[in-house]
């Protein structure tokens, strides 16, 4: 079973971010960068299934710099087989994503796209779902328990009701929830075996068209000092008289 | 065979300046990788169960060290071929930094990848390392080292335990005292004296007949880590497990000890690190007269000085593993007689680092406590822990008066084996004050002392400078801060030698605030 997993390259989901100066964007200057953590339990998964059989082969793509290298090596490190960097300085909206990533599943011809739900920076969860409607895949969503079974996979997905559990024909789009696993540490060992692993780069399929452009970044207005009130009547009185309610 | 290479030779920092030095800026993206990894470790298995380890409850340690191993913890730097990872001993030292967020876990690990295993390393046998080394990298074993005895401490070569050779086996016994790991090691490097009445190391498996250990010290603080005694009561040990050549031992334990104080420094950076971090934390967070008392003058000082002593600490260290790093190279394939040349060579910049940063330390969690105030003195909060966990650092390994002794007269033993000058390059004020102060005799301990406290001084500013100026953004700041009191500290020292005052140069300037904004920004070191 061949198992693709796109890999985002984002801030350090821990860090405090600014817009630049002229607000058209996030400042990075001196910032971390990560795995979009959704991401990252894709990959935790994909290996997983690899350890329980061999015959599975992960391949994790990158869409961006020569800097998205330094995550693609980190998903080596965890257990992923090979790298591929999809090389380009354009700036990609989810709706090129998906077309960007159809175009290689196209190519590569993977049984499963596993993939976070959304990513850290942007929070747009719509990648996945484009996909599979791109690819006609069926897809499961917000994945927090994967099944292999004979040309199938059983997926348990955490909605606002309880949980779902479906059953999809491969090949098909999963994307990660939070409960999925708790990806790993990565070994000393995984990341000395890393540095031989292939990670190969190539230009776009097509250039992105973004459908939207972004006009404005600003940082939220700082929170003002509250204010403790000593019984709920105050309270109620407080939001009766700012209008709230 | 030795190369023709021109590596740097220890104690060239006195005579030279070198275009540049190794720093931790140079670990290459997955060697941080691999740092972040001992930081997780750090922090999500060891720091929530730190009170469980303090009780010592059965088996949590062992149990750590085992999961430390699976990540490769236990033997980064030890040779591919028996089980090691063969990473250098800088990134040995750096994966060690930030497992000692823990000071406990740090010296369980510490002992065991480093002083209970690098004997084997660089004196054993093939046989001898292909029959403990695996298990010792694979944290499957724990290893410990035992010199001291309860009358022989700093004064090492006066050891009292005995091995006699009876027929098949050699029969040890003594009392070795203060051994780290000693309630769960599985072998201890043991040092003993034979017939000839030199010292001899030997390999010995904690299932020994007549080998056991007491009871565990009550210490004042480290008390997740084991300390006890090794008892040998006509403890059998096989011939083969003599390691190296009889009546040589002291090169295998000294050797092994001049590597472990530069290991040391890094487990005395760790907690400093960690102390740095929760002090801005908490001096963010408390409020005093309306403000947090982290917008107060003389809180923001102490962080700025933490900053730039930290910082400079941590150039030196760095800066010793590669030359440490260079003289493995050098020497590789030159078998024992290499290894030794290499574990000697940068012997005088180890035990500066063991000095510097332990103190360093020592300084960093007794101002960290007092950010704290009262709740500092409590055992509520982790600080009281690190402040006490630190107290042994300028104690073992060789303490630090011990080590002022040996900076300054090994500096003149170079010399006379033609290894080394006894002048110096001049670069700084402090290079031109030791310059002078060397010209005079120091013959009696507190000026050859002082002489070592100018020389540690000098490679602190001489490896900061070089760091500094290559990397910029903070660094040039932190390096200022650090000068103006490095200069101070070293007219002091040139007074002790020569009773002669000096007057101090002009002050480099730089900005308290500015210092002190990037730690409690990043809640840790500076940079
Ligand atoms: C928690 C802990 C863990 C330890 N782990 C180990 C271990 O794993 N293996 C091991 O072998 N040992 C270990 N030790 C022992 C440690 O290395 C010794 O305690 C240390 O070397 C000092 O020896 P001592 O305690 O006998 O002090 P002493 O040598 O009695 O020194 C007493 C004081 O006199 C000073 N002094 C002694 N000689 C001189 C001199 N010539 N000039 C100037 N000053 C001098 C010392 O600096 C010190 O201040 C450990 C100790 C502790 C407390």
């Amino acid at each position: 079973m061949k198992i693709l997993v796109p890999v985002k390259r984002v801030v350090d989901p821990f860090a405090k971010v600014r817009p630049t100066p002229d607000g058209f964007g996030i400042d990075t200057t001196g910032q971390k960068f990560e795995i979009n953590p959704f991401d990252e339990i894709a990959i935790e998964e994909a290996v997983r299934m690899r350890e329980r059989d061999p015959a599975v082969d992960v391949t994790v793509v990158s869409i961006g710099g020569p800097e998205c290298e330094e995550q693609l090596r980190k998903a080596l490190a965890i257990g992923a087989d090979r790298a591929l960097l999809i090389e380009t300085d354009r700036t990609y909206d989810p709706p090129s994503v998906a077309a960007e990533l159809a175009a290689l599943a196209a190519d590569l011809k993977p049984d499963l796209i596993l993939m976070g739900k959304q990513a850290t920076d942007d929070d747009c969860n719509q990648v996945g779902q484009m996909l599979a409607a791109k690819l006609d895949w069926p897809q499961a969503t917000f994945a927090s328990k994967i099944e292999r079974a004979e040309g199938s996979l059983t997926v348990t997905r955490e909605t606002d009701t309880g949980e779902e559990t479906l059953e999809l024909p491969l090949p098909c789009v999963v994307t990660a929830d939070l409960r999925l696993n708790e990806p790993r540490y990565i070994a000393l060992p995984g990341i000395i075996k890393a540095r031989s692993k292939p990670l190969e780069r190539r230009p776009p399929a097509a250039q992105p068209k973004p459908r939207t452009r972004l006009i404005k970044a600003e940082a939220p207005p700082p929170r003002s000092a509250g204010r403790k009130l000593a019984s709920v009547d105050e309270l109620f009185a407080a939001l009766k008289g700012k209008g709230v309610i | 065979m030795a190369s023709v290479d021109t590596a740097p030779m220890g104690c060239s920092f006195l005579t030279t300046t070198p275009a540049s030095t190794f720093a931790p800026e140079d670990f290459s993206a997955d060697e941080q990788l691999m740092v972040a990894t001992a930081e997780q470790f750090s922090r999500k298995e060891v720091l929530p169960i730190a009170e469980r380890l303090e009780k010592q409850e059965e088996g949590l340690m062992p149990a750590l060290v085992r999961k430390a191993g699976a990540l490769g913890f236990c033997g980064p730097d030890a040779p591919e071929a028996y089980g090691g990872l063969g990473l250098s001993r800088a990134l040995a030292a750096r994966l060690l930094e930030y497992l000692s967020l823990n000071p406990s876990l740090s010296v369980t690990i510490g002992v065991t990848s480093g002083i209970g295993q690098v004997g084997l390393t660089l004196f054993g046998s093939e046989e001898q390392k292909r029959q403990y080394l695996p298990r010792l990298t694979s944290g499957e074993w724990i290893g410990a080292y035992a010199l001291s005895e309860p009358n022989s401490g700093s004064d090492a070569l006066s050891a009292s335990a005995k091995a006699e050779r009876r027929g098949d086996r050699w029969v040890l016994n003594g009392t070795k005292m203060w051994i780290s790991n000693a309630k769960w090691a599985d072998l201890f490097l043991v040092m003993a004296k034979t017939g000839g009445g030199g010292l001899s190391g030997f390999l010995v498996e904690r299932g020994y007949p007549g080998v056991s250990v007491s009871r565990e010290e009550y210490k004042l603080g480290l008390k997740g880590s084991s300390t006890a005694r090794l008892v040998l009561d006509d403890a059998e040990v096989p011939l083969e497990n003599l390691l190296y050549e009889e009546g040589l031992g002291h090169q295998v334990a000294f050797n092994a000890l001049n590597l472990g104080r530069f290991k040391l420094s890094a487990m005395c950076q760790g907690p400093a690190r960690e102390a740095m971090g929760l002090a801005a934390a908490y001096s963010l967070d408390r409020k005093q007269f309306g403000q947090p008392v982290a917008s107060f003058g003389l809180i923001r000082k102490k962080f700025a000085q933490m900053a730039f002593l930290f910082y400079g600490a941590e150039s030196m260290m760095y800066r010793t593993g590669g030359l440490i790093d260079s003289a493995f190279r050098r020497e590789a394939g030159c078998g024992i007689d290499g290894n030794k040349r290499a574990a000697e060579e940068f012997s005088v910049e180890a035990s500066a680092c063991k000095v510097f940063a332990s103190e360093v330390q020592a300084f960093i969690v007794d101002e960290a406590l007092q950010c704290y105030g009262g709740y500092g003195y409590t055992e509520e909060f982790p600080i009281a822990r690190l402040y006490r966990d630190a107290r042994i650092s300028r104690i073992y390994e060789g303490t630090n008066e011990i080590s002022r002794v040996f900076m300054s007269s090994r500096w003149a033993r170079r010399t006379r084996e033609g290894r080394a000058e006894l002048r110096t390059a001049g670069d700084s004020f402090l290079s031109e004050l030791l310059g002078k102060a060397v010209a005079q005799p120091f013959d009696d301990q507190i000026r050859a002392g002082a002489i070592s406290d100018l020389m540690m001084l000098g490679f602190v500013e001489q490896s900061s400078r070089l760091r500094a100026a290559r990397c910029g953004g903070l660094q040039p700041a932190l390096y200022s801060a650090l000068l103006n009191w490095v200069n101070v500290r070293a007219a002091e020292a040139y007074q002790v030698v020569t009773g002669q005052a000096v007057s101090l140069p002009a002050p480099a300037p730089f900005d308290w605030d500015q210092i002190a904004l990037a730690v409690l920004e990043r809640k840790g070191p500076a940079v």
